[in-house]
């Protein structure tokens, strides 16, 4: 379920060899954030009374692995290599299933039905101050957006989203679950409002 | 809880609205933003938005209490100044709890503030209030005598240091009267464009008509500059809620950079405090006065005071939260934030266990740790370009991030005319206030700030 690149493994392996006694250790394996905006894994050398309930346990290239339920849901197919870089080094995970926004085109019918909505009820009402709403992805009924023209870096950007965009969506399909906007509001060039003191 | 919605008060200008939402989001308490703007979504979220023109607070209470027919309110919090009037007039139409509007009143006039202070025999400084119309130099002359040299001079209605300049003698006394009108001048003007016209490029975004200006008392009271004498010594800040009259201190915050004018721009807040036990007790006990002293008794305050060694002098109390994006700075028991405490408070839960001071040791989350933010100064006008050197910033120990709240192209303007932060740095440590503080100096070290 797990693949460790060469230079992981032995990476992995020297850490075990700086340990006195490296019988019984484990390496346990953890997603600390699935969201595809910042995925955070986490690695850390257990011994063996550090093991809980439920926690799945798998050898891969001789390295003992312990994954707790929910990590193991989201890890099967999980490429982990070691980097070493100027800006630090560390391993990095390659997660086909936790994949960056807007990597695969949508369609579908709730694709279809949340692109409607932001088309018909949503883009008409924000162009008025100039501003666009574009979908990027749904996941897991998760609506990721980003704000365009006058709503990027736009003062109230935060209100258009949880008073109107919000609420539009749980009042025309409320199997979506959350909206989340993955705008880069610091790169806006010309918002509608900006603050002040 | 209670069923019912909170109304939030935000101007189109607030660098709150942000943190009040996902507060508000995160409790599960349902919202409708007041604003002075149509929000552009209204007609397809209907409840959410409620526009009406804070300066007049009249007929926008009267929107609020027809809002409440169809859509029950139970709390109405201001998220800055300019709701703070008409939250306390929509809430006592409507019967819920909140401060006394007078008290409001006399919180945002500091001539009103400094005679309430001085009527209860609180400390303060002597000062003197004169028509914007007055003759500068002749105005000097009689500063001069009362209440001499050397003072400050400040428009009575404007708040976070805009307009407020030190002046040594009546040459420079007059100047910065001159100054200081213009700038009144200019603030109250654009305030009254941005309660009664169409914003920019949008004929979809007409406010609510209207001109009094509610927001600063009248146009005639605002209308006035105080000039006090100057306080010596260092500054702090008390962040505190009112609850049913009682004041429970939450932070006290250090002021390390000197406000010694000409100008007087806030830059850093840190807590805990490194002052004394004892000078911090006087300071909440001071804090708690001044709120009786004014008729203060519920929600948030944020109150300035200068310490020296005469004693602790209050200089402000304003009925709301910490100003720009500071607020992020606390974290209470829980890992609460500020605005879900006011939340929480404003819609009736038992705050006690929650509201701890956040220099107490059990009051931080994760343990004790000292927390602070800068306020990144705006080193000179111009167009705004860029900040370089973030990654540098965000990568010194204990700085937690660093938000830039300027856009590129936007015109700026330092104190004592400007009315805009260029950005905030924040820091937390569990090596205590020391670190914070260096922290975000060497942070905001790193930056370099392009303006035009």
């Amino acid at each position: 379920m797990i693949e460790f690149t060469e230079a992981a493994r032995e990476r992995m392996l020297a850490f075990f060899a700086e340990e006195e006694d490296s019988a019984g250790l484990a390496v346990r394996v953890s997603v600390t954030s699935p969201s595809p905006l910042a995925p955070a894994y986490e690695m850390s050398l257990i011994e063996a009374h550090e093991v809980e309930e439920g926690d799945e346990r798998v050898s891969v290239d001789g390295i003992d692995l312990v994954i707790d339920p929910e990590s193991a849901r989201i890890l099967p197919g999980t490429r982990i290599d070691w980097v070493d870089a100027i800006e630090g080094s560390g391993f990095k995970f390659e997660n086909p299933n936790i994949q960056p926004l807007g990597a695969e085109p949508l369609d579908g019918p709730l694709a279809e039905r949340v692109q409607r909505v932001i088309d018909e009820h949503i883009n008409p009402g924000v162009a008025m101050h100039g501003g666009a709403i574009r979908l990027v992805d749904i996941r897991d009924n998760v609506v990721y957006v980003q704000m365009g023209g006058g709503c990027q870096g736009c003062g109230m950007a935060s209100v258009t989203l949880t008073q109107g965009i919000k609420q539009v969506f749980t009042r025309m399909l409320p199997e979506i679950v959350d909206i989340q906007d993955v705008t880069d509001h610091a790169a806006g060039a010309d918002p509608y409002f900006s603050p002040q003191k | 809880m209670t069923a019912g919605r909170v109304l939030l008060l935000v101007t189109s200008s607030s660098y709150k609205a942000e943190d009040f939402l996902s507060a508000a989001e995160r409790l599960g308490i349902a919202v409708t933003v007041v604003s002075d703007h149509e929000g552009t979504l209204s007609d397809v979220a209907p409840g959410a938005n409620l526009p009406v023109d804070f300066s007049d607070a009249d007929r926008a209470t009267s929107s609020i209490v027809d809002f409440h027919h169809e859509y029950p309110v139970r709390a109405i919090v201001a998220a800055e100044d300019e709701g703070t009037t008409l939250a306390a007039a929509a809430s006592s139409a409507l019967g819920l709890s909140h401060n006394p509007t007078a008290a409001v009143h006399t919180a945002r006039r500091k001539d009103l503030f400094r005679e309430a202070l001085r009527d209860a025999g609180l400390p303060s400084p002597d000062f003197a209030t004169f028509g914007v119309d007055e003759d500068p130099d002749a105005v000097a002359a009689r500063a001069a005598a009362q209440p001499g040299f050397p003072c400050v001079v400040k428009p009575v209605s404007l708040a976070a240091s805009r307009g407020v300049i030190r002046a040594d003698d009546e040459t420079q006394l007059a100047a910065a009267f001159r100054r200081v009108v213009r700038i009144a001048a200019e603030a109250e003007g654009t305030a009254e464009a941005e309660g009664t016209a169409t914003a920019p490029g949008s004929e979809g975004a007409a406010t609510v008509p209207g001109s009094e200006d509610a927001t600063r008392g009248t146009s005639g009271d605002a209308a006035r500059i105080l000039v006090e004498e100057y306080l010596p010594g260092g500054e702090v800040a008390l962040e505190g809620l009112l609850v049913d009259g009682e004041l429970r201190a939450l932070a006290v915050l250090d002021k390390p950079d000197p406000l010694e004018g000409p100008y007087f721009e806030e830059t850093l807040f840190v807590t805990p405090s490194r002052l004394p036990a004892e000078t911090q007790e006087a300071i909440r006990d001071t804090g708690a006065r001044v709120a009786r002293a004014i008729g203060l008794t519920h929600g948030p305050v944020h109150a300035e005071m200068r310490v020296n060694e005469k004693g602790v002098w209050p200089l402000e109390m304003a009925p709301r939260s910490i100003g720009g994006l500071c607020s992020r700075l606390f974290r209470f028991q829980t890992g609460l934030t500020l605005e879900e405490l006011i939340l929480l408070h404003a819609t009736g839960a038992p705050i006690d266990e929650i509201a701890s001071p956040a220099d107490a040791p059990a009051a931080t989350a994760p343990g004790a740790m000292a927390s602070g933010a800068m306020m990144i100064p705006i080193p000179r006008a111009g167009s705004f370009g860029a900040v370089e050197g973030t990654d540098a910033a965000l990568a010194v120990p204990a700085i937690e991030d660093v938000v830039i709240s300027l856009r590129p192209g936007q015109e700026v303007v330092p104190l004592p005319e400007g009315n805009r932060y260029l950005g905030f740095i924040f820091a937390r440590s569990a090596d205590g206030p020391e670190a914070v503080e260096r922290a975000l100096r060497e942070a905001h070290a790193c930056l370099e700030i392009t303006i035009e």
